[in-house]
């Protein structure tokens, strides 16, 4: 067994060298719940110095790898010293997560619906559940599809307007956090959706991380 | 020959005697010939939880002689297929065995002949402690999920593994490994084990190997019992995963068992809790968590601790 201090980034994550970012991110998650600091299953077994000294390497590691530049380079000096066998052309391959952005898709002509804007914040403004839903602490990603499906707008249409792929908008609406999408990526996503709907982006924004925060 | 369960784990009132008693129960109901034994000399009252209040005879008439075989102590129980070697002893007999008693004691244990033998291990890490657990097939940690409890199966786990390495490499090879270690390492190697295997490696690559094989050997379990409807329900998994990680050592957890006060009604009874309240939740799991092991263990031979 090699010891701890000798693992790669990837040994140390138990994760293998090919695996895209959704699963170094839950990787990381599973092990930053295990040395936690309130985690009763390490809190003997190590002392508080080694169980710093391990979450700061597995955060480094996480850090370099969630990185597609950094995982790159990191990787390239793997292969330097002997660790990997070759170089990861990572984003080629063919377990390469399909791209978050939708833009080779081609367009769909009837798909495109025109909005106008007025009229979407009006509809909104008038209704009594999707004003509720905004005046909460915590917006949850169902709320954020209750809004959607009270303004009768499809989960394609929006999509298909702002290039995010629709597996994407489902995971948030569907609060699938064990998917553990990046959170700089979440935001994004729900910064696009919040716009096409014309509802204020911060708004839903807070309530959203404000959700996502207390689930931690 | 037969198959050595020991149920162990340093802290005392965590549940290993009721375990012991009850997943005795379970595996004579499915047919098999089980003996069980407290080896508990200093608190054995392993015959209270099947329900048998005095015993007539226990391991104590074998170590003083006054029966001639370890078979001669054994009890036959209540529960058809169950027999129970105690280990209470009168107040005259000392509790504390002497290394030839625990010698002659293991090699007549090795000796008997029963489908399951499960031995119910006191608290504490003393050499006596570990070498019981370690003569088993497979060896049964139980804590509750409290850090306290969880605190002594590490520690129990530390001393076995050292005591593991002790056995391979015989004394005089120990110590001059374990001082060049230290030497090295400064106080790490106390805290630390698998550095000190990985120094051992390094010093010497062959007798590394060896002690990494019967390292590998090791093959723990881990019950979780006492859980609470608020309890992390994951703990079990967690700290297997921490021994993995860091110790190379082989654990697996077998289940989760629920805190129920019918527990402490069967024992003010005196009565067997698998047969008192067979449809309680705890009930369930104890079956679950003897299915598990049943099945883990299936297909792994007897590994001789004593002739090793
Ligand atoms: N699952 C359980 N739920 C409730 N009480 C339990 C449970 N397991 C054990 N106990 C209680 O804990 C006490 C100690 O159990 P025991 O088996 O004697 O521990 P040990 O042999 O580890 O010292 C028993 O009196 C029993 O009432
Ligand atoms: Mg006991």
């Amino acid at each position: 067994m090699k010891l701890y201090q000798e693992k790669n980034n990837y040994e140390l994550l138990e994760i293998h060298p090919d695996v895209a970012p959704t699963e170094i991110r839950h990787a990381y998650k599973i092990l930053f719940d295990l040395y936690q600091d309130e985690s009763i299953a390490t809190y003997s077994f190590f002392s508080e110095k080694e169980r710093k000294e391990i979450l700061s390497s597995l955060e480094k590691a996480y850090l370099t790898l969630i990185d597609p530049e950094s995982r790159k380079l990191y990787d390239r000096d793997l292969v330097g010293i002997g660790g990997l066998e070759e170089e990861r052309t990572y984003s080629n391959h063919k377990k390469n997560p399909s791209s978050i952005y939708d833009f080779k898709k081609t367009h769909v002509q009837g798909l495109v619906t025109i909005r106008d804007p007025e009229e979407l914040k009006y509809r909104a403004s008038q209704n009594p559940v999707i004003q509720n839903i905004l005046d909460q602490d915590t917006i949850t990603g169902r709320d954020i599809k209750k809004i959607r499906t009270e303004l009768k707008i499809t989960l394609e249409e929006i999509a298909e307007a702002t290039k995010v792929r629709i597996e994407m908008l489902r995971i948030i609406e569907e609060d699938n956090q064990e998917l553990f999408l990046p959170m700089v990526y979440m935001t994004g996503f729900l910064k696009s959706y919040a716009r096409y709907l014309q509802l204020d982006e911060v708004v839903i924004l807070d309530g959203f991380i404000k959700y996502i925060d207390k689930g931690k | 020959m037969s198959q050595i369960w020991s149920i162990g784990g340093g802290k005392g009132g965590t549940g290993k005697s009721f375990i012991a008693g009850n997943l005795g129960i379970l595996l004579a109901k499915e047919g098999y010939k089980t003996l069980l034994i407290d080896v508990d000399f200093g608190a054995a009252n392993l015959h209270t939880i099947i329900g048998i209040s005095k015993p007539e005879r226990s391991i104590s008439d074998f170590l003083n002689r006054r029966l001639a075989t370890l078979d001669e102590t054994v009890l036959s129980t209540p529960i058809p297929n169950l027999y129970l070697i105690s280990g209470a002893m009168n107040n005259l007999d000392i509790a504390n065995l002497t290394h030839q008693q625990k010698i002659k004691l293991l090699r007549n244990i090795a000796r008997l002949s029963y489908d399951y033998i499960l031995l119910d291990i006191g608290a504490g890490t003393s050499f006596n402690t570990i070498d019981y657990f370690m003569i088993a097939d497979s060896g049964i940690f139980v804590t509750t999920p409290e850090p306290t409890s969880i605190e002594n199966v590490y520690r129990f786990i530390r001393s076995a593994y050292f005591r593991k390495i002790h056995h391979v490499l015989k004394a005089h090879d120990f110590r001059t490994l374990a001082d060049e270690a230290e030497r090295q390492n400064g106080n790490a190697t106390v805290s630390n084990p698998e550095i000190l295997l990985h120094v051992i490696k390094e010093l010497d690559p062959e007798k590394g190997d060896i002690v990494e094989k019967a390292l590998r050997t090791l093959d723990f379990k881990l019950i979780l019992n006492q859980v609470r409807k608020q309890d992390n329900p994951n703990i079990g998994e967690l700290i297997c995963k921490i021994i993995e990680r860091h110790l190379a050592l082989k654990m697996s957890f077998i289940g989760n068992l629920s805190f129920d006060d019918h527990v402490h009604n069967s024992v003010c009874k005196k009565l067997p809790f698998v047969d008192l309240y067979p449809y309680t939740r705890t009930a369930l799991d104890l079956r679950e968590c003897c299915k598990n092991h049943l099945s883990i263990n299936k297909d792994k031979t007897s590994v001789q601790y004593l002739t090793a």
